[in-house]
């Protein structure tokens, strides 16, 4: 039984990794707006995926994807 | 001993048939708004007012709206809760791109030429009254009434520069 635990633990570390925070409405609202505001086509995003610190991927209806960060005080909005 | 148990249950009866009668309540009037100091005498009702009085909006406020500048912008766009903070952040490259643009022709550079910027700035107008006008449509309304007041501090020189 002991011998089973830091096998787990093991197993715990081996398979924590940083997963893609769920996101709320605001956040798909949000950025929905700035692709829009881009000028990007969307639709809707209805899936956003934390990356970082004001970093996201969004998913939108119409299948396509943009990674949506911000650099030097900027917007970036590219197409993944 | 049963006559009491009759009584009783002819009491419960005729209580439970008298229907709910809807209480008389004074008609829903909005009260005029009253500084705060003013008080009323007690035993005294309000003086009726006019229905177009009592919902007219205060003109000093309708004025103060009326001239949004783009400090005010910016200020009512940084406080709204319509659109979150990629929005915002995004809205003010915009506008700061278009103010490079304006800094340009105003320094001497065409084109851009008056023309050129005014579909510009009339898009990106569009933006944020589209971007906001659902959640927070005073702003939107405000922004739609500024919109040839801030467009004339751009286009002129002398306004441009106290920006």
């Amino acid at each position: 039984m002991h011998a089973r635990i830091p096998a787990l633990l093991a197993a715990a570390v081996l398979f924590a990794q940083p997963t893609p925070a769920a996101t709320d409405d605001a956040v798909l609202k949000d950025l929905t707006a700035v692709i829009t505001l881009h000028g990007k086509p969307c639709g809707e995003v209805t899936r956003a995926d934390r990356m970082g610190d004001n970093d996201f991927i969004a998913t939108c209806k119409d299948g396509n994807r943009y990674r949506v960060r911000t650099k030097d005080e900027r917007v970036v909005v590219e197409k993944q | 001993m049963r006559t009491i148990a009759c009584l009783l249950l002819a009491l419960t009866a005729g209580c439970a048939s008298q229907s709910k009668q809807p209480v008389a309540m004074p008609p829903a009037v909005a009260e005029p708004a009253r500084p705060p100091d003013q008080k009323l005498a007690p035993g005294t009702s309000p003086a009726p007012v006019p229905h177009a009085l009592a919902t007219a909006p205060p003109a000093a406020k309708v004025e103060a709206a009326a001239h949004l500048d783009l400090k005010g912008l910016e200020r009512r766009l940084r406080s709204t809760s319509a659109i979150g903070l990629f929005t915002k952040l995004a809205l003010k490259n915009q506008v700061d791109d278009l103010l490079t643009k304006f800094r340009t022709y105003h320094g001497g550079k065409q084109p851009p030429t008056l023309t050129d910027l005014r579909p510009n700035y009339e898009l990106l107008i569009m933006k944020v009254q589209s971007l906001v006008q659902n959640d927070d449509p005073l702003l939107a309304g405000d922004v739609a009434r500024s919109r040839e007041t801030i467009w004339g501090v751009l286009a002129d020189k002398t306004s441009f520069a106290t920006i």
